[in-house]
Formats: structure tokens, sequence, C-alpha cells
């Protein structure tokens, strides 16, 4: 007998396009996968080592929910050195991966606002993640010019609109275009004025050549930022899920009892890994970081000189080019993903990691 | 003394805290197993974090670990299930646990809960803006969930039915002539069933769990979870699972990439070890859970505290009633003065004040040793009230 309780369930779900949204891979399927979020890499032994030697000492247990404390506090030095947020063990919620950071914080932070600003163009997960409780999203107008960042006037327009709270990504997970230090220091004014909170999406700041302006850094009281992003990435823990949450303790207090209803912790093995890759992360960063924009920069003349039009960006994993559906297609037919830009909310755009084998997708639209 | 008074979760959080300060405590609150995870699961996850841990995982799970699950629920629970499209793997139960209530509620729905039971579901139902109903159950009939009291409970408004069997706190089992009604009821209603497997290697005596999804008619109304954490001594991989018919697990593996995006890879992997590899370990901490169970009830005998009799799981749920104190007292005077931790029952439900939980996931000369101090405490608390 067919329930009609199941059914209208289920008529409900599918009418619901947010929650519906694909995702993107976490790591590449194969090597002429360029659409994951997540970048494949080695692992380093001592890091397998860490982890293991972990488990082997009976650490298979439960843990506190916002994370073991080195953990978290490693992560609050990362971030102090790294982006200049002013951050301690109290602010650090350490997640099952940024997925589960996104979803924690705008629903969580979400809860006390009347409704959450989103750019018109964000990562798919964002849209998911609103999709199970809606917070009331507004859209904000993004910039072509910018890498398809919200403007400076956009977003003073959706505070003035009555938004007080924003979420923002710069990178952006799109094009890896990230705010100016004066564009970041424009939208804290704004901020600080309407007495607004943001959700920063840094996630990619590493891939960052040179200076990076976090928000977090001016906010010197750590009252109204919660930023998020990846472990570590880079390191080889992608498919690990492990992410953070640096926020306002008021936040963390009602993220960790959210945490605790639908996670009760993190995986020990992917924490202690962490744990360890945040001692060798200086070094192996900045020998990635260098080799990544040495490849970006071959391929962003090899692009020129087919008349492509690349989307300027900061971060140097990745490389967002504006496209017809015809060259979509031929990338397609050589075999090669691409993360669409429909998914973001930028149609006629396509994002490519960058790594060996990005060359063969501009070949193949050459 | 001027401690606020706390409930629920929070009390609970206090107890710990303070229990963290005293090198001696005895927690017989936490259910978390006291053995390590056994050490070939361990090994395979080294290995996977040597050859696997780039490889990409969708937000359901290795097929591998899904196929290992399936043979597992068709194995130990007889349901028979699809690994492509009727299994989603997710970050432990309690995952699956939040997953299976998003998927059935929608705000304004109205569940039916047997009472007490595991907090979470709460919790969840409240994040789901869904309404809990709830039905009691008591020590005398060992917590028995009366079908006939469950079928009193249903408005127009209610959508589905939550069986945690053998139960937390309370140890009972359904018995599986009461699940036959109770799917029946579900069938009668149009209900969908929640059933919480999570303790299923766990049942004492003669008694006998049955999966709701394994009767006729019960698997396309069902969502059942289950997870390594409590039979495997692995409550700090967060691997779980939920299995279901494969419209409605649609649904769930497009609210776990929504929540979590997928589970990490080396527990996956791990995950399949301790699920196709060899089973003695499991069957070896179980015996020990037998033997202390027994350990138990024969220390409440002697205290003369009344218990529902625990049919399966890993607790005791005892009524102290007669102590004349408020259970979240009594715990308290418990840890502060002998230095054990048994979780009050008002941490479960406020109709619960006169009972506390006790797991038996401690070393057995520990085990003795919290119960001893315990028999001290409550000797105490019974002079001062003469
Ligand atoms: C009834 C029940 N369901 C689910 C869970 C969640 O367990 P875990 O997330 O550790 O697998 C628990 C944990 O105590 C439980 O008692």
């Amino acid at each position: 007998m067919a329930s009609n309780t199941k059914g209208a369930i289920l008529a409900r779900h599918r009418a619901n396009d947010d929650l519906n949204t694909p995702l993107l891979p976490q790591v590449a399927r194969g090597d002429s996968d360029l659409a994951a979020d997540g970048m494949r890499g080695p692992l380093d032994e001592r890091i397998i080592a860490a982890a293991s030697a972990a488990l082997e000492n009976g650490h298979t247990h439960y843990v506190d929910v916002p994370g073991i404390g080195p953990l978290r506090d490693a992560i609050a030095d990362y971030l102090k050195g790294a982006a200049g947020g002013h951050y301690r063990q109290g602010n650090i919620v350490i997640t099952a991966g940024l997925q589960e950071s996104r979803f924690l914080s705008v629903q969580m932070i979400g809860e006390q606002y009347d409704s959450i600003a989103v750019p018109a163009v964000i990562h798919p997960g964002l849209r998911k993640a609103l999709g199970l409780r809606s917070r009331n999203p507004r859209t904000i107008a993004v910039s072509q010019a910018k890498g398809y960042l919200p403007s400076i006037e956009a977003i003073a327009q959706a505070a003035s609109d009555g938004c007080r709270l924003f979420y923002l990504e710069s990178p952006s997970r799109l094009s890896g275009a990230a705010y100016a230090a004066d564009e970041v220091a424009a939208i804290n004014q704004i901020i600080a004025e309407k007495d607004a909170a943001v959700i920063w999406d840094q996630g990619l700041a590493p891939w960052v050549e040179g200076a990076y302006a976090s928000f977090a850094a001016l906010d010197s009281d750590c009252a109204r930022t919660a930023a998020i992003g990846e472990a570590y990435s880079g390191m080889g823990l992608a498919s690990w899920f492990i992410a953070y949450i640096a926020a306002p303790e008021a936040w963390v207090s009602s993220m960790q009892s959210q945490k605790q209803i639908m996670a009760i912790c993190t995986s020990t093995a992917s924490q202690y890994a962490a744990l360890e890759a945040g001692q060798l992360y200086n070094e192996a960063r900045g020998r990635q970081l260098s080799r990544l924009a040495q490849l970006r920069a071959d391929l962003l003349s090899a692009a020129s000189e087919a008349g492509l039009s690349v989307v300027g960006g900061e971060a140097v994993n990745v490389m967002a080019l504006k496209l017809s559906e015809d060259n979509m297609k031929k990338i397609s037919r050589a075999g090669i993903d691409f993360a669409a830009g429909s998914l973001f909310g930028a149609p006629d755009v396509i994002r490519l990691n960058v790594n060996h084998s990005t060359a063969a997708a501009l070949r193949a639209l050459s | 003394m001027s401690k606020k008074k706390k409930t629920g979760t929070s009390l609970l959080y206090q107890l710990i805290g303070e229990a963290r300060g005293y090198d001696d405590v005895i927690i017989m609150g936490r259910g978390d197993p006291d053995f390590d995870t056994p050490p070939h699961i361990v090994a395979a996850a080294k290995e996977a974090m040597i050859h696997h841990h780039n490889d990409y995982t969708p937000p359901q799970g290795l097929l591998p670990l899904r196929q290992a699950i399936a043979e597992r629920v068709k194995r130990v629970n007889n349901i028979d299930v699809d690994p492509e499209s009727e299994v989603v793997v997710t970050n432990g139960g309690q995952e699956a646990l939040f997953l299976m209530v998003l998927a059935v509620t929608y705000p304004g729905d109205e569940m039916i809960v047997p009472e007490p039971n595991y907090n979470t579901y709460a919790d969840s139902l409240a994040f789901a803006g869904g309404v809990k109903v709830e039905v009691q159950t008591y020590a005398e009939t060992d917590f028995r969930a009366d079908p006939q009291d469950i079928r009193k409970a249903i408005t127009d408004k209610t959508r589905s039915l939550l069986l945690v069997s053998p139960n937390n706190p309370a140890a009972s089992v359904i018995a599986p002539n009461d699940m036959r009604e109770m799917l029946d009821i579900a069938v009668e209603h149009d209900l969908m069933i929640l059933a919480d497997d999570i303790y299923d290697l766990f049942v004492y005596d003669d008694f006998q769990h049955v999966s709701p999804a394994s009767l006729p008619g019960g698997k396309e109304r069902a969502l059942t979870l289950n997870a390594l954490s409590k039979a495997y001594s692995m409550t700090g991989w967060r691997l779980g699972w939920i299995v279901g018919p494969a419209d409605l697990m649609a649904r769930v593996t497009e609210l776990k990439a929504a929540v979590s995006g997928g589970a990490s890879v080396i527990s996956q992997y791990a995950g399949i070890a301790a699920l196709t590899g060899p089973q003695d370990a499991v069957e070896m901490m179980a015996e020990a859970y037998r033997r202390r169970r027994r350990m138990v009830l024969d220390a409440l005998d002697e205290m003369s505290m009344k218990y529902g009799m625990p049919q399966g799981g890993q607790f005791v749920f005892a009524d102290i009633g007669f102590t004349g104190l408020d259970s979240a007292e009594v715990a308290q005077r418990m840890l502060t003065e002998q230095h054990v931790l048994a979780y009050p029952g008002s941490a479960f439900s406020k109709d619960r004040k006169d009972y506390l939980r006790m797991t038996f996931l401690q070393p057995e000369d520990q085990l003795m040793e919290g119960l001893e101090r315990m028999k001290v405490a409550m000797d105490n608390i019974m002079a001062e009230k003469q």
C-alpha cells in the first residue's frame, strides 16, 4: 500500500531546489577531474605516523564536542599568524569538514538574525545548507569585474536595507578573487556601523600569493566575525573531512550544542592528523604555493594565447574562465570535469583546478 | 552551596565538568565503551592512510562500505537493502539520528516517542520544528511501550513513530509481538517509523530484538539507523548509517550532503574492516557486558533499588524514588562525596527525577569499586533520612 505520508514528504522534498543543489566532489575522482573543492596531495609520513600512533594509543573514544584542545589551540595560533585573527581555544570549533562549518555557522548564527545576506554568486554548499532550514536569505548583487564578489556598494546597500548578517567568501570559491585590504576595511566599517555580523569563508586564503586581507583581523574584540575554512588544505587531508569555525564564544556555545546534537564530535584520526599537519604547514604550503603560482602563470599565458577570457582572481589553486556553452561542451568532450559556474550562480563561467591536468582543458579549447 | 539549578544536558555538562576534577573518579555515566577499538581495525585505518587517503567519497559513502553494511543488516536484522540506493553512511549514529528526524519531519509534524528516551531525538525534533508526543513507560513493567498507548497518542498531525530498541536509557527491548502491533498501527495510520538499532547486538537473557524494517510492510516506511560506535568500540571514529527505502534514502542523501558533505575516508575503510573482518573482539566485548550487567544488578539488589530489567543495551535505569530526593541531588552527592558519576534521570526527562542511569562500560574492577562507593553514598543518604 502506497504511503500518503511518505508521498507528501517526498513531494515537499522534490520542490526544495536549494536542498537539492548538487555539490562538487570533495576531491578529484581521477586525473581529469578538475571540479573538486579540495586538493589531492601527498600525505606526509609524519602525519600518518601521528594519526596512527594516536589510534594505537587508544584515542578511539569520544572527545570533546568542539575538538581536542591541542588542535583548537593550533588552529587559533595558525589564524593569528596567517590571517591576524584574534582567537583563543574557546573561539574554535573543529568540524567534520567545510560543509559542516557552513551548516553550523549559517544555521546557528542565522538563528539569531532575521535574514542572511548571500552573494548572488556563492559556493553551492551554502544554498544547500540553507535549503535544510531556510534562514531567510537575501541576495546581494555581485560584480563581474570583482571576480563575482559583491561590491562594497552592494554590501552597503544590503546593510541599509536592514540585513544584519552577511555570508561572504574571500577568496571567492568560484574565481579565487579576494578583497583587497582597503575593501576589507570598508566592509568592516559598514558592519561595525550597523552592528552587523559576518560569516567569512576564508578557505582559499592559503592559496593567495602575497598579503591576504582577512576580515577577522579587523575584528579585534572577536565580536562579530565567524571565520570558516578547511584545516590545513593542501596537506592531503581533503577526504578526511576536517575544518574549523573561529567565532565569538557566545556563538561557539550555540554551535557546540548543535554539533553535539548532530555529530557528538569529529573523528579523532582526522583531528590528530590535522594536529600534525599544522606543524608542517608553513613549509609545505610555501612550496606548494610557489609551484601552483608558477603553474597558474603558465596557464594564464596559454589562455591568453588561445584568446580565452579568464576571470581575475588571487587564489592560485583555481582558475575561472568565461566560456560559451559550445566551449564548455568541448571540455566535457575531452573527458575533463569542471565545476560549472551555474552551480554558483554564474552560468557562463567554469572553474578549473590548477594542476598538471589543467593545460589539457585549455588545449581542448584551442 | 548556591549552585544554579540546571536541567537536561547542561546539568550533565556540569556534573561531567566536576567529575574531571577528581583523579579517582569512576564514571558510570557516559555511553562510551571502555575497550579501545580492536587492533585489526586500527591497522586497516593505517593502511587506508597509506593507500587511500586521497580517495573520493560520495556523500552517501564508499560503495564497498555500503555493501558491507547491506550484508550486515541482512545478516543481523534481516533487512534487505540495495547498497547502491538504500544505504547512507553517516558521521556516527548521532548524525544518522539527526538526518532521520529531519527526513520525516516538517514544522508542526508530530512524532510519537516512548519515554524515557535518548535526548538527542527531542533536540533534533526541535531543530526540525517538529513536536514530540510522549508515551510514558515505567520501571514496574520493564519500560514496555504499550502499543495501545501509542494508538491513543495519534492525532491528525502524527507523522512518525520512534522505536529505539534496545532503549537508551531504559534498556527495554520491544518484544516481537509488540513490534508487529506497532507496525500495524503505523500502517493503519500511515506513519513513518524511525528505528534506532544501535544496541541490537546487546540483547540479554531470552529477549529478542526485531527490526521493524524486517517485517512485512515495514521496509517501505522505516528508516533504520545503526553505528559501529557501541558494538565495535569505535565512538571516536564517527561512523554510522541509515538504511531505508530508495525513495526516502534519496532525500536522506541530500540531507547528509547539506549537513556535512560526507564521512572521513579513513573511518570508512576502518568500518569496512570492522564489518567484514573477524568478529571475535565484538563477541568478547558483548560477553564482558553480560557479566558486568549481572554485577550491577546484584549490587542494585543489595541496595534495594528497583529497576526495569535491562533487556538489552548498555544501561540500567534504576528507581531511587525511595530516597525521597531528586536524582540530580543524588547524582550530585554521589559525585561530590564518593567520586562516582551516574547520570540523573532528570537529564533525560523532567518526569524522570526518580531515576539514575548507570552504564556497565568500565573495567570490572572499577565497576566493582564504583558500585561499592554508590552503596556508601546511598547508605549515607538513607541514614540521614531516618
Ligand atoms: C540510542 C542512541 N542512538 C544513537 C547514539 C549515537 O551514537 P554515536 O553517534 O556515537 O554512534 C547513541 C549514543 O549514545 C544512542 O544511545
